[in-house]
């Protein structure tokens, strides 16, 4: 059974066309299911593990990184992740902005999500731990000040520039390559002097007295944090444009 | 990874870079090989190769399979196959390496130390002899 789950933005009139040509295209592919509005819904948490202790095959989210990171949200770590991970699939249809991790699995529009679901192309994917919260795409601080401590060493950075902490790439960049499976972080730090770092590692510890560390471009976390990877989370079905092999 | 003429055939595969404007304090230890263009202080070591770019400064001593500098190294050094020191490469301290290019303004201030088949292989049988000796303590 597929759970289409709606964010609660969807409701706008702007929306509608696209809806539209959402649903006209699952009925036509044959991936009619269940449908949830977020909208009229106060347990989010409770709706979304009941349709999976209810044995959902594929829960969709309708939406952007917000409605992909609530439904992680609510299923990591409760008592039915053992069933979500072995039972379950996530797939993605995106719809208006904010929507980099869909980009990240190679799903451009609602049309194509679609096309996507029926081809049930599979990846299990890490997921990236800052403290509490979960994070697909990348955690990013300023790198003014921020400190960096990794295993036996440190880095410090002090021109201003982007510190990326990533797990998946959000767009393709020069010469980088990241693996959201391999069990590591990757991390690009690009100044404004135009010089590039780039780093593996397993996790991290991230300083910075004044800035506060953004993940998946929502959550404002202040600092220091520890940030470390869950390997194969989740399994998520994906384009074959995915930003990783 | 390298060529002869300290040119980096293959940057874009280096799976570490350290950039210019980055502080690295501690030890570096990593698989792949490395392209430090910044400041490290501690020690540096791969299975792999390191490229010391012209504006780099690397306070610790250095290991590594083939080793580029142009920049400036405060530490020992130690190549498995291949060194090269560009011309702008200065570097104080003893360095042990098999095969070796020095460019015409290269400075050295230190011991250089030719590490032969012999030596190579009795390092080979004192690494297979403590392995042993850590068998046998556990």
């Amino acid at each position: 059974m597929h759970v289409y789950i709606y964010d609660d933005y969807l409701n706008k009139n702007k929306y509608t066309k696209a809806i539209n040509r959402m649903e006209i295209r699952l009925t036509d592919l044959g991936l009619n299911g269940k449908i949830i509005r977020l909208g009229g819904i106060k347990n989010i948490k409770g709706s979304i593990q009941n349709e999976i202790k209810l044995g959902a095959k594929t829960i969709i989210a309708v939406g952007n990184n917000q409605t992909i990171n609530k439904i992680i949200g609510a299923i990591i770590n409760t008592d039915i992740y053992g069933d979500f991970q072995k039972k379950t699939l996530l797939g993605i249809i995106p719809i208006g902005d904010d929507n980099s991790i869909a980009t990240s699995f190679g799903i451009k529009d609602e049309e194509e999500a679609c096309n996507i679901l029926l081809a049930r192309r599979i990846e299990k994917i890490d997921l990236g731990l800052v403290g509490k919260h979960y994070f697909l795409n990348q955690a990013t601080i300023q790198s003014s000040g921020t400190k960096l401590d990794i295993n036996d060493y440190s880095i410090e950075i002090e021109e201003k520039g982007e510190i990326k902490i990533i797990n998946l790439l959000s767009e393709k960049i020069k010469n980088i390559k990241s693996n959201p499976h391999d069990g590591k972080l990757d991390i690009l730090i690009q100044t404004k002097k135009k010089d590039q770092t780039f780093i593996t590692v397993d996790a991290l510890r991230v300083t910075n007295e004044s800035e506060k560390l953004i993940i998946d471009g929502v959550l404002e976390i202040n600092t220091p944090v520890d940030i470390q990877v869950m390997r194969d989370k989740v399994n998520v079905i994906v384009g074959k444009d995915r930003l990783f092999e | 990874m390298f060529n002869k003429d300290n040119k980096l055939e293959r940057l874009k595969d280096a799976e570490t870079i350290i950039g210019a404007s980055i502080k690295v304090k501690g030890n570096f230890h990593g698989q792949g090989d490395i392209i430090i263009e910044g400041f490290l202080e501690g020690s540096l070591k791969t299975n792999s190769n390191i490229y010391i770019g012209d504006k780099a400064k690397v306070v610790a001593n250095v290991e590594s399979k083939d080793l580029i500098v142009n920049g400036e190294i405060r530490g020992n050094v130690k190549t498995k196959n291949y060194l090269s020191l560009g011309s702008t490469a200065r570097i104080y301290g003893d360095i042990q390496y098999s095969e070796i290019s020095v460019s015409r303004g290269a400075t050295i201030n230190g011991q250089l130390i030719l590490i032969t088949d012999e030596k190579k292989s009795e390092n080979k049988k004192s690494d297979i002899s403590e392995t042993e000796n850590v068998e046998n303590i556990k």
